[in-house]
C-alpha cells in the first residue's frame, strides 16, 4: 500500500478537492497543513517541485499543482469515469467551475472594500447565474454530471459551491439537479466523515 | 472503425495549438476547422460552453482545451505510461499553463501601467520557471519517461513566444533544449509546423 502525504497550508483552498477525494476513496493519507511562518523552510525544490504547495509525496516521490495531484487521486479512487470520453467530460466541467471560481476567488481576496463589493454584485449578478443555469442543464436527472455514478466532477462541484454559499446562501435554490449532485457527494460515507471532522478554517 | 475526429478553433495556436501537434506527433488524422471572428457569434450558441476550442469524437462534443489535449494524449497514448507518470505530465502541462497565463495576462492587460508592471515581472517568473523545468525534467529530451508525451508538446507550445522573443532563452538549460529539439525532430510535428497556418498568436 504506497503511502501518502499531502502538503498544504491550514486552509481549504487548492487542496480541499484532495482530500474529499481522498475521503472519498477511503484513502488513508497523511493530512499536513503548513502554518506561514513554516512556509520560507519549505520551498527548496527537494520538497517542493515549483515552489509551490500543495505537494503529494507518494513513496518518496514529489508532484505539485492541485488539479494534477487530485487527478492522480481521484484515479486511485476510481472517480476520472469509466471511459475515456466519460473523464473527458468530467475533466471539461471541472476546468469549466474552475473558469468561474478563479472569478471568485479574484473577488473573495480583493482588499479594497468598495472593489470588493462591486465585484461580490457583478459575480452574484453576471457570472454565477449563467453558470448554474449551464451546469443545471449538464447535471444528470440523477444527480451526476457524467454517468450513472460519483465521479470527481461531481465532487468538485459541490466542493466550489461550499466556498461559492458561503458568500451567496440560497444561490442554489430552485436547481433540482444541482441540489442532487450535492446530496450525492455529501452523502458519500467518505465525505460524510470528512465533513464533520475537517478543521474549520476561513478559507 | 477509427473515431473520426474534428477539431474547431479560431486560426489561432493560442489555446488550440497543444491539440492540434498531439495529433501531429501521434499522427492522427483529423479535420483542423478553424472558424473566422465573424463567423463565431453565431457558432457559439451551438457550443457547450460558449468557447471553443471544441473536439467531436464519436459522436460527442468536448470543449476546454486542457480536457481535450488530456483525452487526445490518453487515446494516442501521449499521456504517460502509468498513473504516475499521467500525474507528472499533468505537473508539467499545469506549470506551462500557469505560464501561458502570465504571459497572457501581460499581453493584454488593457491598462498601461498594469501592462507595464507584468511585463516586467516575466523575466524573473521565466527564469524560475525555466530553472524548475530544467531541475524536474528528464536528461534525454523528455520530460516525463524516455519517450515524447504531450509535456514535453506544451512545454514547446508554451516556449513559441519566449523563444521567438530571445532566441537563446534556453542556452543556460539544455535538458529544455533538447526537450525543444526533439519535438521539432518528430516527424509528424515537424510536418505540420512546414505546413501550418502563420498567426501572430
Amino acid at each position: 500500500m504506497p503511502t501518502y502525504k499531502l502538503t498544504c497550508f491550514n486552509v481549504r483552498g487548492r487542496a480541499e478537492l484532495i482530500r474529499l477525494l481522498f475521503a472519498a476513496g477511503e484513502i488513508p493519507y497523511e493530512d499536513v497543513r503548513i502554518e506561514w511562518d513554516k512556509w520560507p523552510e519549505l520551498k527548496p525544490i527537494s520538497d517542493t517541485p515549483m515552489g509551490q504547495i500543495p505537494t503529494l509525496e507518494v513513496d518518496g516521490q514529489v508532484i505539485c499543482q492541485s488539479m494534477a495531484i487530485a487527478r492522480f487521486v481521484a484515479g486511485k479512487a476510481g472517480l476520472l469515469g469509466k471511459t475515456n470520453m466519460d473523464q473527458a467530460r468530467a475533466d471539461m466541467l471541472l476546468d469549466g467551475g474552475m473558469d468561474v471560481g478563479k472569478l471568485f476567488t479574484e473577488m473573495v481576496m480583493e482588499k479594497d472594500a468598495s472593489k470588493k463589493a462591486e465585484k461580490k454584485k457583478e459575480f452574484g449578478e453576471k457570472h454565477l447565474p449563467p453558470f448554474l443555469a449551464l451546469y443545471e442543464g449538464f447535471a444528470g436527472d440523477n444527480g451526476h454530471f457524467v454517468g450513472d455514478s460519483l465521479t470527481w466532477s461531481d465532487i468538485g462541484f459541490f466542493n466550489m459551491m461550499d466556498f461559492i454559499t458561503a458568500e451567496y446562501p440560497g444561490a442554489l435554490d430552485g436547481y433540482c439537479k444541482l441540489n442532487k449532485v450535492i446530496d450525492n457527494v455529501k452523502s458519500n460515507p467518505g465525505v460524510a466523515k470528512w465533513l464533520k471532522e475537517r478543521p474549520v478554517t476561513n478559507h | 472503425m477509427a473515431p473520426k475526429y474534428k477539431f474547431t478553433y479560431f486560426n489561432l495556436r493560442a489555446r488550440g495549438e497543444l491539440s492540434r501537434l498531439i495529433f501531429a506527433a501521434a499522427g492522427v488524422q483529423y479535420e483542423d476547422y478553424r472558424i473566422d471572428f465573424p463567423q463565431w457569434p453565431a457558432f457559439k450558441e451551438k457550443t457547450p460552453m460558449g468557447q471553443m476550442p471544441l473536439l467531436e469524437a464519436d459522436g460527442k462534443v468536448v470543449c476546454q482545451s486542457g480536457a481535450i489535449a488530456r483525452y487526445l494524449a490518453r487515446e494516442t497514448g501521449l499521456g504517460g505510461k502509468s498513473s504516475w507518470e499521467e500525474a507528472q505530465v499533468d505537473m508539467f502541462v499545469c506549470g506551462v499553463n500557469d505560464l501561458i497565463d502570465k504571459l497572457c495576462d501581460a499581453h493584454f492587460a488593457s491598462d498601461e501601467a498594469i501592462k507595464e508592471e507584468r511585463t516586467k515581472a516575466l523575466g524573473p517568473y521565466v527564469t524560475k520557471f525555466l530553472d524548475n523545468y530544467e531541475k524536474l525534467g528528464g536528461p534525454d529530451g523528455h520530460l516525463v519517461g524516455t519517450s515524447l508525451t504531450y509535456a514535453d508538446l506544451a512545454f514547446f507550445v508554451g516556449m513559441h513566444d519566449v523563444l521567438k522573443h530571445r532566441a537563446d532563452a534556453l542556452e543556460k538549460f539544455p535538458k529544455l533544449a533538447k526537450v525543444v529539439e526533439r519535438v521539432r525532430e518528430n516527424k509528424g510535428v515537424a510536418a505540420y509546423i512546414a505546413e501550418r497556418p502563420e498567426t501572430n498568436i
